[in-house]
């Protein structure tokens, strides 16, 4: 059992990290990125018998993550917080020193994509391979390229806006 | 007016803090597995309990006829064959450690889908006729201490719930397990694969 217990430590430390990033990039929430990183791991152990070896296991993980982000905002109890998103980005941080405030209204034009968007970006941002993104979200790579291109502007669109606010 | 590229560089500099440490996580982890093996326990636990109840017939009525008697010893007899099939069942898949013994593991785990699709079949068909067998020559005296309207629904549904397993939760159970099964053989030959390429 200890040397399973090592391998799940090391898939944990190896991924939580990236992981609770793309959930927080998509929620803006510390909370329930944490909720959503637990969830996560749990469903990427029981579900190792769905897993197939033709990803890499980082890539499956990826994907659970995305799909478990999807679920948990689409339940009616995240769509009554989700309105909340902008309240919790702005008071998450404590210390208004300008580069927090940068980081939160990056999160905040982050929350303005649409939802497949959201992910796109964030592992742009954890700059994964496009290969890695265009298998995790199901997209060729020649469109991704394009996608990313029309996100990267639409974000730095949104956020341009939200700092002339 | 920003770029893309400052947009890169605050993303960067956010560090990020994840609350749960992997310590924390393996615990929940273990406590989820542990739940999959307390339901196959209860499962085995719950004919067990049924073997009780049964037996507990010839404590708290008056059987008289030799009827009863052999009704019941073949009930009991069957169900006590099917939870001990169930129990070997159990034991295949619960004390084997895929990271451990992979090798091992993915035998047992052939052996198990092989086992499983036995029991759905053959000795199926063997535990339902001695059920039927039992159920029958105990209704034999049991029966007649009901009206005819009663016998007549008693026998229907009796009857009627065994052919419904037989013809249809048997079959579904059979197609899930197969799947099931196959598609953990598939997975753990994967990883095997894996695992190698990793060390």
């Amino acid at each position: 059992m200890e040397h399973k217990d090592q391998l799940f430590k090391n898939i944990f430390d190896t991924n939580s990290k990236k992981i609770f990033h793309l959930c927080y990039g998509y929620t803006g929430d510390t909370d329930a990125a944490n909720d959503l990183l637990q969830e996560t791991f749990l469903k990427v152990w029981q579900n190792l018998d769905k897993f197939r070896n033709k990803s890499l296991i980082s890539t499956w993980i990826y994907r659970i993550a995305v799909n478990t982000c999807l679920t948990y905002l689409r339940s009616e109890k995240r769509q009554a917080k989700e309105e909340l998103t902008d309240n919790i980005i702005e008071n998450r941080v404590e210390e208004y020193s300008e580069k927090n405030e940068q980081i939160a209204l990056l999160y905040k034009s982050i929350s303005k994509l649409e939802e497949n968007d959201r992910f796109i970006i964030t592992m742009v941002l954890d700059e994964l391979p496009y290969h890695q993104i265009a298998e995790i979200s199901g997209i060729s790579e020649g469109n991704l390229r394009v996608k990313i291109h029309r996100i990267k502007q639409r974000l730095t669109e949104l956020y341009n806006q939200h700092a002339r606010v | 007016m920003q770029e893309f590229e400052h947009i890169q560089s605050l993303w960067d500099t956010h560090k990020v803090e994840v609350k749960i440490s992997s310590d924390e996580m393996l615990a929940q982890v273990k406590k989820d597995v542990n739940s999959i093996k307390t339901k196959s326990l209860l499962n085995i636990s719950g004919m067990i309990l049924s073997f009780i109840a049964i037996a507990s017939i010839w404590l708290f009525y008056d059987v008289q006829s030799w009827t009863t008697h052999a009704g019941l010893t073949i009930i009991i007899s069957s169900v006590a064959v099917y939870t001990f099939i169930l129990y070997q069942s159990h034991k295949l898949i619960a004390k084997n450690d895929f990271t451990l013994h992979p090798k091992e593991f993915l035998g047992n785990l052939k052996q198990y889908q092989l086992n499983r699709f036995s029991l759905y079949n053959k000795l199926y068909w063997i535990y339902a006729i001695a059920l039927s067998i039992g159920v029958g020559l105990y209704f034999f005296e049991i029966l007649g201490r009901f009206e005819f309207l009663m016998q007549i629904l008693i026998i229907a549904l009796t009857f009627g719930w065994m052919l419904f397993c037989s013809a249809l939760v048997r079959k579904v159970a059979l197609k899930r397990e197969r799947e099931r099964i196959a598609l953990l053989i598939e997975k753990f030959e994967r990883l095997s694969v894996q695992f190698k390429e990793g060390e």
